[in-house]
Protein backbone atom coordinates (compact mmCIF):
# COMPACT_ATOMS: atom_id res chain seq x y z
CA UNK A 1 0.00 0.00 0.00
CA UNK A 2 1.19 3.13 -0.61
CA UNK A 3 0.56 6.70 1.59
CA UNK A 4 -0.91 8.98 -0.77
CA UNK A 5 -1.44 12.20 1.12
CA UNK A 6 0.96 13.82 3.52
CA UNK A 7 -2.02 15.26 5.35
CA UNK A 8 -5.16 13.42 4.75
CA UNK A 9 -8.39 15.43 4.86
CA UNK A 10 -9.22 13.36 7.64
CA UNK A 11 -6.49 15.12 10.06
CA UNK A 12 -7.16 18.42 8.67
CA UNK A 13 -11.63 18.61 9.36
CA UNK A 14 -11.75 16.31 12.95
CA UNK A 15 -11.22 18.80 15.20
CA UNK A 16 -14.53 20.56 13.09
CA UNK A 17 -16.61 17.29 15.11
CA UNK A 18 -16.49 17.56 18.65
CA UNK A 19 -18.35 14.46 19.07
CA UNK A 20 -15.46 11.89 17.35
CA UNK A 21 -13.41 13.15 20.84
CA UNK A 22 -14.87 10.82 23.20
CA UNK A 23 -14.19 7.64 24.97
CA UNK A 24 -16.45 4.99 25.05
CA UNK A 25 -15.91 2.21 27.36
CA UNK A 26 -12.76 3.92 27.79
CA UNK A 27 -11.37 3.55 24.13
CA UNK A 28 -11.31 6.65 21.55
CA UNK A 29 -14.71 6.28 20.14
CA UNK A 30 -14.32 5.13 16.15
CA UNK A 31 -17.19 5.93 14.69
CA UNK A 32 -18.27 3.85 11.46
CA UNK A 33 -21.76 3.62 11.28
CA UNK A 34 -22.18 6.80 9.04
CA UNK A 35 -24.34 5.22 6.19
CA UNK A 36 -27.03 5.22 8.88
CA UNK A 37 -26.33 8.42 10.29
CA UNK A 38 -22.85 11.53 9.78
CA UNK A 39 -21.64 13.47 12.71
CA UNK A 40 -22.00 17.08 12.42
CA UNK A 41 -19.65 19.40 12.29
CA UNK A 42 -19.26 22.64 14.12
CA UNK A 43 -20.31 25.20 11.65
CA UNK A 44 -23.85 23.04 11.44
CA UNK A 45 -24.18 22.94 15.24
CA UNK A 46 -23.47 27.31 15.07
CA UNK A 47 -25.91 27.70 12.44
CA UNK A 48 -28.40 26.42 14.05
CA UNK A 49 -27.45 28.25 17.60
CA UNK A 50 -26.72 31.40 15.55
CA UNK A 51 -30.46 30.88 14.08
CA UNK A 52 -32.29 30.62 17.70
CA UNK A 53 -30.19 32.91 19.24
CA UNK A 54 -30.56 36.09 16.79
CA UNK A 55 -32.96 35.21 13.74
CA UNK A 56 -35.95 32.52 15.27
CA UNK A 57 -38.92 33.37 13.48
CA UNK A 58 -41.60 31.98 11.29
CA UNK A 59 -41.14 32.02 7.58
CA UNK A 60 -42.52 33.68 4.80
CA UNK A 61 -45.28 35.15 7.14
CA UNK A 62 -44.15 38.78 8.82
CA UNK A 63 -42.69 42.02 7.69
CA UNK A 64 -40.80 42.53 10.94
CA UNK A 65 -37.07 41.91 10.90
CA UNK A 66 -36.57 38.73 12.12
CA UNK A 67 -39.38 37.28 10.10
CA UNK A 68 -37.27 38.72 7.47
CA UNK A 69 -33.92 37.15 8.08
CA UNK A 70 -35.57 33.79 9.28
CA UNK A 71 -36.80 33.59 5.52
CA UNK A 72 -33.57 34.90 4.12
CA UNK A 73 -31.13 32.36 5.78
CA UNK A 74 -34.39 29.91 4.83
CA UNK A 75 -34.34 30.80 1.30
CA UNK A 76 -30.81 30.80 0.96
CA UNK A 77 -29.85 27.47 2.14
CA UNK A 78 -32.35 26.34 -0.97
CA UNK A 79 -30.15 28.05 -2.74
CA UNK A 80 -27.15 26.29 -1.63
CA UNK A 81 -29.04 22.65 -1.71
CA UNK A 82 -29.86 23.59 -5.42
CA UNK A 83 -26.26 24.56 -6.33
CA UNK A 84 -25.34 21.52 -4.79
CA UNK A 85 -26.84 18.98 -7.48
CA UNK A 86 -26.31 21.60 -10.06
CA UNK A 87 -30.40 22.25 -10.71
CA UNK A 88 -31.30 24.54 -13.03
CA UNK A 89 -33.74 26.21 -10.60
CA UNK A 90 -33.64 26.96 -6.39
CA UNK A 91 -38.11 25.70 -7.75
CA UNK A 92 -36.69 22.46 -8.07
CA UNK A 93 -35.65 22.33 -4.75
CA UNK A 94 -38.56 20.96 -2.25
CA UNK A 95 -37.71 20.73 1.66
CA UNK A 96 -38.92 17.71 2.95
CA UNK A 97 -38.55 16.10 6.23
CA UNK A 98 -36.00 13.00 5.11
CA UNK A 99 -35.67 11.35 2.12
CA UNK A 100 -38.69 9.05 2.74
CA UNK A 101 -41.08 11.68 2.82
CA UNK A 102 -39.66 13.27 -0.57
CA UNK A 103 -40.44 9.37 -2.05
CA UNK A 104 -43.68 9.38 -0.49
CA UNK A 105 -44.42 12.97 -1.98
CA UNK A 106 -43.91 11.78 -5.66
CA UNK A 107 -45.61 8.31 -4.96
CA UNK A 108 -48.63 10.10 -3.61
CA UNK A 109 -48.90 13.09 -6.00
CA UNK A 110 -47.36 12.16 -9.48
CA UNK A 111 -48.37 8.49 -8.20
CA UNK A 112 -52.07 9.18 -8.39
CA UNK A 113 -51.89 9.57 -12.06
CA UNK A 114 -50.78 5.76 -12.22
CA UNK A 115 -53.61 2.94 -13.57
CA UNK A 116 -53.73 -0.60 -13.18
CA UNK A 117 -51.53 -2.36 -15.21
CA UNK A 118 -48.95 0.46 -15.62
CA UNK A 119 -45.69 -0.78 -14.31
CA UNK A 120 -43.05 0.78 -11.79
CA UNK A 121 -39.36 -0.53 -12.12
CA UNK A 122 -37.89 -0.88 -8.89
CA UNK A 123 -34.48 -3.13 -7.55
CA UNK A 124 -33.72 -5.56 -5.02
CA UNK A 125 -31.65 -3.46 -3.52
CA UNK A 126 -33.60 -0.64 -2.51
CA UNK A 127 -33.94 0.55 1.23
CA UNK A 128 -37.73 -0.12 2.62
CA UNK A 129 -37.83 3.80 1.90
CA UNK A 130 -37.73 3.20 -1.85
CA UNK A 131 -39.69 -0.09 -1.54
CA UNK A 132 -43.02 0.33 0.49
CA UNK A 133 -44.43 3.63 -0.72
CA UNK A 134 -44.72 1.57 -4.31
CA UNK A 135 -46.05 -1.89 -2.41
CA UNK A 136 -48.64 0.96 -1.04
CA UNK A 137 -49.32 2.89 -4.48
CA UNK A 138 -49.49 -0.87 -6.69
CA UNK A 139 -52.19 -1.57 -3.92
CA UNK A 140 -53.97 1.72 -4.78
CA UNK A 141 -53.78 2.14 -8.10
CA UNK A 142 -53.49 -1.52 -9.39
CA UNK A 143 -49.73 -1.03 -10.99
CA UNK A 144 -47.56 -3.45 -10.75
CA UNK A 145 -43.71 -3.73 -9.21
CA UNK A 146 -40.96 -5.01 -11.25
CA UNK A 147 -37.71 -5.73 -9.86
CA UNK A 148 -33.90 -5.57 -11.33
CA UNK A 149 -32.08 -8.45 -9.64
CA UNK A 150 -28.27 -8.75 -9.18
CA UNK A 151 -25.29 -9.24 -11.16
CA UNK A 152 -22.70 -11.88 -10.64
CA UNK A 153 -20.62 -9.22 -8.68
CA UNK A 154 -23.79 -8.71 -6.85
CA UNK A 155 -24.21 -5.12 -8.83
CA UNK A 156 -27.37 -3.84 -10.62
CA UNK A 157 -28.00 -5.84 -13.23
CA UNK A 158 -28.86 -3.61 -16.26
CA UNK A 159 -28.98 -5.94 -19.23
CA UNK A 160 -31.84 -7.60 -17.34
CA UNK A 161 -33.53 -3.77 -16.12
CA UNK A 162 -32.87 -3.42 -19.85
CA UNK A 163 -35.46 -6.24 -20.76
CA UNK A 164 -37.97 -5.45 -18.34
CA UNK A 165 -38.18 -1.35 -20.13
CA UNK A 166 -41.46 -1.37 -22.24
CA UNK A 167 -43.98 0.76 -22.81
CA UNK A 168 -45.73 -0.30 -19.76
CA UNK A 169 -43.16 1.20 -17.51
CA UNK A 170 -44.22 4.26 -15.82
CA UNK A 171 -41.70 4.86 -13.52
CA UNK A 172 -38.30 3.70 -11.78
CA UNK A 173 -36.90 4.33 -8.85
CA UNK A 174 -33.64 3.24 -7.78
CA UNK A 175 -30.92 3.84 -5.25
CA UNK A 176 -27.74 5.49 -6.99
CA UNK A 177 -25.39 3.90 -4.17
CA UNK A 178 -26.72 0.89 -1.93
CA UNK A 179 -26.54 1.09 1.97
CA UNK A 180 -25.45 -2.87 1.86
CA UNK A 181 -23.60 -3.49 -1.32
CA UNK A 182 -21.93 -0.09 -1.46
CA UNK A 183 -22.01 -0.26 -5.17
CA UNK A 184 -22.55 2.43 -7.49
CA UNK A 185 -25.30 2.23 -9.87
CA UNK A 186 -24.93 4.01 -13.47
CA UNK A 187 -27.57 6.21 -12.48
CA UNK A 188 -27.25 8.07 -15.90
CA UNK A 189 -27.28 5.20 -18.20
CA UNK A 190 -30.54 3.95 -15.71
CA UNK A 191 -32.00 7.45 -16.81
CA UNK A 192 -31.56 7.40 -20.68
CA UNK A 193 -32.70 4.20 -20.88
CA UNK A 194 -35.59 4.43 -19.11
CA UNK A 195 -36.32 7.96 -21.05
CA UNK A 196 -36.41 6.18 -24.50
CA UNK A 197 -39.65 4.20 -23.07
CA UNK A 198 -41.12 7.47 -21.87
CA UNK A 199 -40.80 6.30 -18.34
CA UNK A 200 -39.95 8.93 -15.45
CA UNK A 201 -36.99 7.90 -12.88
CA UNK A 202 -36.25 8.76 -9.82
CA UNK A 203 -33.14 8.76 -8.04
CA UNK A 204 -32.62 7.59 -4.28
CA UNK A 205 -29.62 9.66 -3.98
CA UNK A 206 -28.93 9.23 -0.13
CA UNK A 207 -25.53 7.42 0.08
CA UNK A 208 -24.45 9.25 -3.07
CA UNK A 209 -24.59 12.96 -1.70
CA UNK A 210 -22.65 12.71 1.14
CA UNK A 211 -19.83 11.20 -1.26
CA UNK A 212 -19.60 12.52 -4.47
CA UNK A 213 -20.65 15.36 -6.43
CA UNK A 214 -23.47 15.08 -8.26
CA UNK A 215 -25.03 17.14 -11.16
CA UNK A 216 -28.48 15.88 -12.04
CA UNK A 217 -28.81 17.66 -15.07
CA UNK A 218 -25.87 15.84 -16.12
CA UNK A 219 -27.56 12.78 -14.81
CA UNK A 220 -30.68 14.01 -16.16
CA UNK A 221 -32.88 12.06 -13.84
CA UNK A 222 -36.66 13.78 -13.29
CA UNK A 223 -36.10 13.71 -9.67
CA UNK A 224 -33.64 13.09 -7.02
CA UNK A 225 -34.04 12.98 -3.21
CA UNK A 226 -31.43 13.26 -0.32
CA UNK A 227 -31.26 13.21 3.35
CA UNK A 228 -29.69 16.32 5.24
CA UNK A 229 -28.59 13.95 8.67
CA UNK A 230 -26.50 11.71 5.84
CA UNK A 231 -24.30 14.43 4.88
CA UNK A 232 -23.70 16.31 7.54
CA UNK A 233 -26.73 18.04 8.64
CA UNK A 234 -29.38 18.27 11.34
CA UNK A 235 -32.47 14.95 10.98
CA UNK A 236 -35.61 16.33 10.16
CA UNK A 237 -34.37 18.32 6.80
CA UNK A 238 -34.21 16.35 3.47
CA UNK A 239 -35.06 17.70 -0.07
CA UNK A 240 -36.54 16.56 -2.85
CA UNK A 241 -35.30 17.36 -6.62
CA UNK A 242 -38.00 17.45 -9.43
CA UNK A 243 -37.69 18.34 -12.77
CA UNK A 244 -39.51 22.11 -13.56
CA UNK A 245 -42.48 21.12 -15.40
CA UNK A 246 -42.80 18.07 -13.76
CA UNK A 247 -43.15 18.78 -10.62
CA UNK A 248 -45.45 21.57 -12.08
CA UNK A 249 -47.60 19.06 -13.36
CA UNK A 250 -47.92 17.39 -9.82
CA UNK A 251 -50.82 17.63 -7.57
CA UNK A 252 -50.42 18.87 -3.94
CA UNK A 253 -49.28 16.17 -2.05
CA UNK A 254 -50.16 17.77 1.82
CA UNK A 255 -52.40 21.04 2.35
CA UNK A 256 -52.47 23.54 4.77
CA UNK A 257 -50.54 27.02 5.12
CA UNK A 258 -47.51 28.23 3.43
CA UNK A 259 -48.49 25.85 0.06
CA UNK A 260 -51.74 28.03 -0.74
CA UNK A 261 -52.00 31.36 -3.13
CA UNK A 262 -55.38 32.53 -2.32
CA UNK A 263 -58.30 30.86 -0.03
CA UNK A 264 -61.85 30.97 0.26
CA UNK A 265 -64.27 28.74 2.47
CA UNK A 266 -64.69 25.86 -0.46
CA UNK A 267 -61.52 26.40 -2.73
CA UNK A 268 -58.26 27.47 -3.19
CA UNK A 269 -55.55 28.24 -5.38
CA UNK A 270 -51.69 26.89 -4.66
CA UNK A 271 -48.68 29.02 -4.09
CA UNK A 272 -45.83 28.52 -7.15
CA UNK A 273 -43.06 26.08 -6.78
CA UNK A 274 -41.71 25.14 -4.34
CA UNK A 275 -43.87 26.30 -1.91
CA UNK A 276 -46.53 24.33 -3.01
CA UNK A 277 -44.96 21.38 -1.63
CA UNK A 278 -44.22 22.64 1.71
CA UNK A 279 -47.33 22.78 3.77
CA UNK A 280 -47.50 24.05 7.19
CA UNK A 281 -44.14 25.65 9.28
CA UNK A 282 -40.87 24.16 7.58
CA UNK A 283 -38.01 22.59 9.65
CA UNK A 284 -36.31 26.21 9.56
CA UNK A 285 -33.28 25.56 11.56
CA UNK A 286 -32.79 22.22 10.26
CA UNK A 287 -33.53 23.63 6.47
CA UNK A 288 -30.80 26.20 7.41
CA UNK A 289 -28.64 23.43 9.07
CA UNK A 290 -28.28 21.69 5.65
CA UNK A 291 -27.27 24.70 3.95
CA UNK A 292 -24.37 25.39 6.46
CA UNK A 293 -23.51 21.32 5.76
CA UNK A 294 -23.69 22.31 2.27
CA UNK A 295 -21.56 25.29 2.55
CA UNK A 296 -19.18 23.13 4.37
CA UNK A 297 -18.60 19.97 2.19
CA UNK A 298 -18.01 22.18 -0.57
CA UNK A 299 -15.51 24.62 1.16
CA UNK A 300 -13.19 20.77 1.39
CA UNK A 301 -14.51 19.95 -2.34
CA UNK A 302 -16.63 17.01 -3.31
CA UNK A 303 -14.27 15.51 -5.50
CA UNK A 304 -11.27 15.29 -3.01
CA UNK A 305 -13.92 14.20 -0.37
CA UNK A 306 -15.04 11.02 -2.98
CA UNK A 307 -10.58 10.61 -3.40
CA UNK A 308 -9.57 9.97 -0.45
CA UNK A 309 -12.98 8.00 0.77
CA UNK A 310 -11.55 5.93 -2.61
CA UNK A 311 -8.04 6.04 -0.71
CA UNK A 312 -10.04 4.69 2.46
CA UNK A 313 -11.58 2.08 0.52
CA UNK A 314 -8.62 0.40 -0.52
CA UNK A 315 -7.37 0.14 2.71
CA UNK A 316 -10.28 -0.97 4.46
CA UNK A 317 -11.27 -3.76 1.89
CA UNK A 318 -6.84 -4.79 1.93
CA UNK A 319 -7.00 -5.03 5.27
CA UNK A 320 -10.50 -7.00 5.51
CA UNK A 321 -8.24 -9.38 3.33
CA UNK A 322 -6.58 -10.40 6.79
CA UNK A 323 -9.55 -12.26 8.24
CA UNK A 324 -10.09 -15.44 6.11
CA UNK A 325 -13.93 -15.90 8.15
CA UNK A 326 -15.46 -13.18 6.20
CA UNK A 327 -17.80 -12.92 3.77
CA UNK A 328 -18.38 -9.41 2.14
CA UNK A 329 -21.20 -8.26 0.35
CA UNK A 330 -21.34 -6.39 -3.03
CA UNK A 331 -18.69 -5.54 -5.83
CA UNK A 332 -14.79 -5.71 -4.79
CA UNK A 333 -12.96 -1.97 -5.26
CA UNK A 334 -10.89 -1.40 -8.15
CA UNK A 335 -7.06 -1.59 -6.54
CA UNK A 336 -7.15 2.28 -6.36
CA UNK A 337 -10.25 2.02 -4.38
CA UNK A 338 -12.75 3.12 -7.06
CA UNK A 339 -15.81 0.83 -8.06
CA UNK A 340 -17.82 1.04 -4.99
CA UNK A 341 -18.15 3.17 -1.73
CA UNK A 342 -16.37 3.28 1.66
CA UNK A 343 -18.75 0.73 3.02
CA UNK A 344 -18.61 -2.82 3.56
CA UNK A 345 -21.81 -5.25 4.79
CA UNK A 346 -20.30 -8.76 5.46
CA UNK A 347 -20.56 -11.83 8.01
CA UNK A 348 -17.95 -13.25 10.23
CA UNK A 349 -18.59 -17.45 9.97
CA UNK A 350 -20.99 -18.46 12.56
CA UNK A 351 -20.93 -15.64 14.77
CA UNK A 352 -24.19 -13.33 14.49
CA UNK A 353 -23.97 -9.36 13.60
CA UNK A 354 -25.05 -8.32 16.77
CA UNK A 355 -22.66 -10.23 18.87
CA UNK A 356 -19.85 -8.74 16.63
CA UNK A 357 -21.10 -5.04 17.19
CA UNK A 358 -21.56 -5.62 21.23
CA UNK A 359 -17.84 -6.85 20.99
CA UNK A 360 -16.62 -4.00 19.02
CA UNK A 361 -18.59 -1.48 21.08
CA UNK A 362 -16.88 -2.49 23.95
CA UNK A 363 -13.43 -1.22 21.85
CA UNK A 364 -14.60 1.81 21.25
CA UNK A 365 -15.72 1.25 17.54
CA UNK A 366 -19.33 1.88 16.33
CA UNK A 367 -20.50 -0.84 13.76
CA UNK A 368 -24.27 -1.59 12.60
CA UNK A 369 -25.63 -4.68 13.05
CA UNK A 370 -29.17 -6.03 11.11
CA UNK A 371 -30.78 -5.99 7.99
CA UNK A 372 -29.93 -2.19 7.57
CA UNK A 373 -33.73 -1.73 5.94
CA UNK A 374 -32.74 -3.83 3.29
CA UNK A 375 -34.84 -7.08 4.29
CA UNK A 376 -35.49 -8.51 0.52
CA UNK A 377 -32.12 -7.79 -0.42
CA UNK A 378 -30.55 -9.48 2.45
CA UNK A 379 -32.91 -12.74 1.66
CA UNK A 380 -32.11 -12.06 -1.72
CA UNK A 381 -28.08 -13.12 -0.45
CA UNK A 382 -29.45 -15.51 2.01
CA UNK A 383 -28.20 -13.56 5.15
CA UNK A 384 -30.52 -13.39 8.17
CA UNK A 385 -28.68 -10.61 8.93
CA UNK A 386 -25.03 -8.62 7.93
CA UNK A 387 -22.10 -6.12 10.14
CA UNK A 388 -21.56 -3.10 8.58
CA UNK A 389 -19.09 -0.52 9.19
CA UNK A 390 -19.67 2.54 6.75
CA UNK A 391 -16.78 5.26 6.74
CA UNK A 392 -16.81 9.08 6.14
CA UNK A 393 -14.17 11.97 5.21
CA UNK A 394 -13.28 12.10 9.03
CA UNK A 395 -12.34 8.04 9.00
CA UNK A 396 -8.56 7.78 9.02
CA UNK A 397 -6.44 4.59 8.30
CA UNK A 398 -5.88 4.39 12.35
CA UNK A 399 -9.18 3.62 12.79
CA UNK A 400 -9.75 1.27 10.52
CA UNK A 401 -6.56 -0.51 11.89
CA UNK A 402 -8.39 -0.28 15.54
CA UNK A 403 -11.58 -1.64 13.20
CA UNK A 404 -9.56 -4.38 12.14
CA UNK A 405 -7.99 -5.64 15.34
CA UNK A 406 -11.15 -5.67 17.35
CA UNK A 407 -12.88 -7.72 14.33
CA UNK A 408 -10.13 -9.87 14.65
CA UNK A 409 -10.53 -10.12 18.75
CA UNK A 410 -14.21 -10.63 18.38
CA UNK A 411 -14.20 -13.54 15.44
CA UNK A 412 -11.21 -15.37 17.70
CA UNK A 413 -13.39 -14.91 20.85
CA UNK A 414 -16.34 -17.18 18.88
CA UNK A 415 -14.16 -18.94 16.42
CA UNK A 416 -12.47 -20.96 19.76
CA UNK A 417 -16.10 -22.14 20.48
CA UNK A 418 -16.74 -22.89 16.72
CA UNK A 419 -13.29 -24.74 16.45
CA UNK B 1 -11.00 -4.14 24.58
CA UNK B 2 -12.77 -4.93 27.85
CA UNK B 3 -12.16 -8.57 28.25
CA UNK B 4 -14.26 -8.54 31.88
CA UNK B 5 -17.14 -7.56 30.47
CA UNK B 6 -17.63 -9.63 27.44
CA UNK B 7 -16.92 -12.59 29.77
CA UNK B 8 -19.97 -11.26 31.98
CA UNK B 9 -22.40 -11.10 29.07
CA UNK B 10 -20.64 -14.43 26.91
CA UNK B 11 -20.46 -16.81 30.01
CA UNK B 12 -19.01 -20.29 29.27
CA UNK B 13 -22.56 -21.92 28.88
CA UNK B 14 -24.05 -19.15 27.00
CA UNK B 15 -21.71 -19.93 24.12
CA UNK B 16 -21.26 -23.71 24.51
CA UNK B 17 -25.63 -23.38 24.06
CA UNK B 18 -25.38 -20.74 20.95
CA UNK B 19 -22.59 -23.56 19.63
CA UNK B 20 -24.61 -26.80 20.55
CA UNK B 21 -28.29 -26.13 21.77
CA UNK B 22 -29.92 -29.34 23.43
CA UNK B 23 -33.08 -27.85 22.40
CA UNK B 24 -33.77 -27.53 18.80
CA UNK B 25 -36.97 -28.87 16.51
CA UNK B 26 -40.49 -29.29 17.43
CA UNK B 27 -42.31 -30.81 20.12
CA UNK B 28 -44.39 -33.99 19.06
CA UNK B 29 -47.22 -33.33 19.33
CA UNK B 30 -47.49 -29.63 18.71
CA UNK B 31 -50.25 -27.87 21.19
CA UNK B 32 -48.89 -24.78 20.61
CA UNK B 33 -46.69 -22.92 17.95
CA UNK B 34 -45.80 -19.28 18.32
CA UNK B 35 -43.45 -17.49 16.25
CA UNK B 36 -41.64 -14.44 17.48
CA UNK B 37 -39.90 -11.64 15.90
CA UNK B 38 -37.06 -8.95 16.73
CA UNK B 39 -37.96 -5.96 13.95
CA UNK B 40 -35.83 -3.97 14.34
CA UNK B 41 -32.46 -6.55 13.49
CA UNK B 42 -34.83 -9.57 11.85
CA UNK B 43 -33.82 -12.42 14.17
CA UNK B 44 -37.05 -14.91 14.80
CA UNK B 45 -37.68 -17.65 16.81
CA UNK B 46 -40.19 -20.23 16.44
CA UNK B 47 -40.98 -22.06 19.58
CA UNK B 48 -43.23 -25.44 19.91
CA UNK B 49 -45.19 -26.67 23.27
CA UNK B 50 -46.11 -29.80 24.21
CA UNK B 51 -48.89 -29.52 27.67
CA UNK B 52 -49.74 -32.86 29.36
CA UNK B 53 -53.86 -33.94 28.80
CA UNK B 54 -55.15 -30.76 31.04
CA UNK B 55 -53.16 -28.54 29.23
CA UNK B 56 -52.20 -26.87 32.50
CA UNK B 57 -48.17 -28.15 32.45
CA UNK B 58 -45.09 -28.03 30.22
CA UNK B 59 -43.84 -31.34 29.04
CA UNK B 60 -41.87 -29.73 26.41
CA UNK B 61 -40.68 -26.62 24.76
CA UNK B 62 -38.56 -26.64 21.33
CA UNK B 63 -37.03 -23.58 19.69
CA UNK B 64 -36.29 -23.27 15.78
CA UNK B 65 -35.10 -19.83 14.63
CA UNK B 66 -31.86 -17.92 13.82
CA UNK B 67 -30.82 -14.80 15.84
CA UNK B 68 -27.55 -13.84 18.11
CA UNK B 69 -25.59 -16.09 20.55
CA UNK B 70 -27.51 -14.02 23.44
CA UNK B 71 -31.00 -14.58 21.89
CA UNK B 72 -30.62 -18.88 21.15
CA UNK B 73 -28.93 -19.66 24.63
CA UNK B 74 -31.99 -17.90 26.30
CA UNK B 75 -34.35 -19.96 24.07
CA UNK B 76 -32.33 -23.10 24.93
CA UNK B 77 -32.06 -22.11 28.62
CA UNK B 78 -35.64 -21.09 28.87
CA UNK B 79 -36.98 -23.97 26.97
CA UNK B 80 -34.54 -27.05 29.47
CA UNK B 81 -35.92 -24.75 32.73
CA UNK B 82 -39.71 -24.93 31.16
CA UNK B 83 -40.12 -28.68 31.49
CA UNK B 84 -42.30 -30.34 33.85
CA UNK B 85 -43.59 -26.49 34.64
CA UNK B 86 -47.51 -25.53 35.62
CA UNK B 87 -48.30 -22.63 33.38
CA UNK B 88 -48.90 -20.54 35.99
CA UNK B 89 -45.14 -21.23 36.80
CA UNK B 90 -44.11 -20.50 33.68
CA UNK B 91 -45.83 -17.19 33.12
CA UNK B 92 -44.33 -16.33 36.60
CA UNK B 93 -40.98 -17.18 35.07
CA UNK B 94 -41.19 -15.12 32.24
CA UNK B 95 -41.92 -12.48 34.63
CA UNK B 96 -39.24 -13.30 36.76
CA UNK B 97 -36.77 -13.23 33.50
CA UNK B 98 -38.11 -10.22 32.71
CA UNK B 99 -37.55 -8.34 35.90
CA UNK B 100 -33.32 -10.19 36.15
CA UNK B 101 -32.88 -7.73 32.75
CA UNK B 102 -33.75 -4.98 34.75
CA UNK B 103 -31.16 -6.54 37.09
CA UNK B 104 -34.02 -6.72 39.94
CA UNK B 105 -34.39 -10.51 40.34
CA UNK B 106 -32.60 -13.68 39.89
CA UNK B 107 -33.64 -17.54 39.40
CA UNK B 108 -33.71 -19.36 43.10
CA UNK B 109 -31.07 -22.27 43.60
CA UNK B 110 -33.42 -24.85 41.15
CA UNK B 111 -33.01 -22.73 38.29
CA UNK B 112 -30.09 -21.33 38.93
CA UNK B 113 -28.88 -21.88 35.39
CA UNK B 114 -31.25 -19.09 33.84
CA UNK B 115 -28.91 -16.32 35.93
CA UNK B 116 -25.97 -16.96 33.52
CA UNK B 117 -28.19 -14.41 31.69
CA UNK B 118 -27.65 -12.01 34.35
CA UNK B 119 -24.74 -10.36 32.30
CA UNK B 120 -27.34 -8.87 30.07
CA UNK B 121 -28.79 -6.71 32.07
CA UNK B 122 -25.63 -4.72 31.82
CA UNK B 123 -26.11 -4.24 28.33
CA UNK B 124 -29.70 -2.46 27.60
CA UNK B 125 -29.41 -2.66 23.95
CA UNK B 126 -29.26 -6.54 23.90
CA UNK B 127 -31.82 -6.91 26.56
CA UNK B 128 -34.38 -7.51 23.70
CA UNK B 129 -32.44 -10.36 22.04
CA UNK B 130 -32.52 -12.32 25.52
CA UNK B 131 -35.99 -12.14 25.96
CA UNK B 132 -37.02 -12.47 22.67
CA UNK B 133 -37.96 -16.15 23.68
CA UNK B 134 -39.64 -15.47 26.74
CA UNK B 135 -42.20 -12.90 25.43
CA UNK B 136 -42.74 -15.71 22.51
CA UNK B 137 -43.57 -18.51 25.38
CA UNK B 138 -45.81 -15.45 27.00
CA UNK B 139 -47.97 -15.44 24.31
CA UNK B 140 -47.94 -18.86 23.46
CA UNK B 141 -49.27 -20.34 26.75
CA UNK B 142 -51.48 -17.11 26.69
CA UNK B 143 -53.09 -18.28 23.39
CA UNK B 144 -56.11 -20.61 23.06
CA UNK B 145 -55.74 -24.16 21.99
CA UNK B 146 -55.08 -23.75 18.26
CA UNK B 147 -51.86 -24.92 17.43
CA UNK B 148 -51.92 -22.63 14.25
CA UNK B 149 -49.57 -19.43 14.59
CA UNK B 150 -51.88 -15.98 14.56
CA UNK B 151 -48.85 -14.57 13.56
CA UNK B 152 -45.52 -13.04 15.16
CA UNK B 153 -45.60 -11.48 18.33
CA UNK B 154 -43.46 -8.49 18.62
CA UNK B 155 -40.50 -7.76 20.64
CA UNK B 156 -40.69 -3.70 20.31
C1 LIG C 1 -30.26 4.21 0.33
C2 LIG C 1 -31.17 4.84 1.35
N1 LIG C 1 -32.37 5.26 0.99
C3 LIG C 1 -33.21 5.84 1.85
C4 LIG C 1 -32.86 6.01 3.18
C5 LIG C 1 -33.85 6.63 4.09
O1 LIG C 1 -33.40 7.80 4.66
P1 LIG C 1 -34.30 8.54 5.73
O2 LIG C 1 -34.61 7.54 6.80
O3 LIG C 1 -33.43 9.65 6.22
O4 LIG C 1 -35.52 9.02 5.03
C6 LIG C 1 -31.60 5.58 3.60
C7 LIG C 1 -31.14 5.74 4.99
O5 LIG C 1 -31.44 5.06 5.92
C8 LIG C 1 -30.74 4.97 2.66
O6 LIG C 1 -29.53 4.52 3.03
Amino acid sequence: MTIIQEKTIAVKVRSDFPILHQQIHGKPLVYLDNAATSQKPIAVLDALRHYYEFDNANVHRGVHTLSSRATDSYEGARDKVAAFVNAASRQEIVYTRNATEAINLVAYSWGSTLKSGDEIILSVMEHHSNLIPWQMLAQRTGAVLKFVGLTETEEFDFEQFKSLLSDKTKIVSVVHVSNTLGCINPAKEICAEAHRHGAKVLIDACQSLPHMAIDVQDMDCDWLVGSGHKMCAPTGIGFLYGKLDLLRSMPPFLGGGEMIADVFLDHATYADLPHKFEAGTPAIAEAIGLGAAVDYLTNIGMDKIHAYEEELTAYLFHKLKEIPELHIYGPQPNADGSGRTALAAFTAGDVHPHDLSTILDQAGVAIRAGHHCTQPLHRHLKAQSTARASLYFYNTREEIDVFIASLKEAVEFFGGIFG
Amino acid sequence: MTLANLRDLYQQVILERYKKPKHRGVTAPVHRLQRGHNPSCGDTIELTVQLNEAGDRIEDVKFEGEGCAIAMASADLMAEAMRGKSTDEALEMVQRFQSMMQGNAEFPTEQRKLNVMQGVSQFPVRIKCATLTWHTLKAALESSNEPQPVGFVSNE
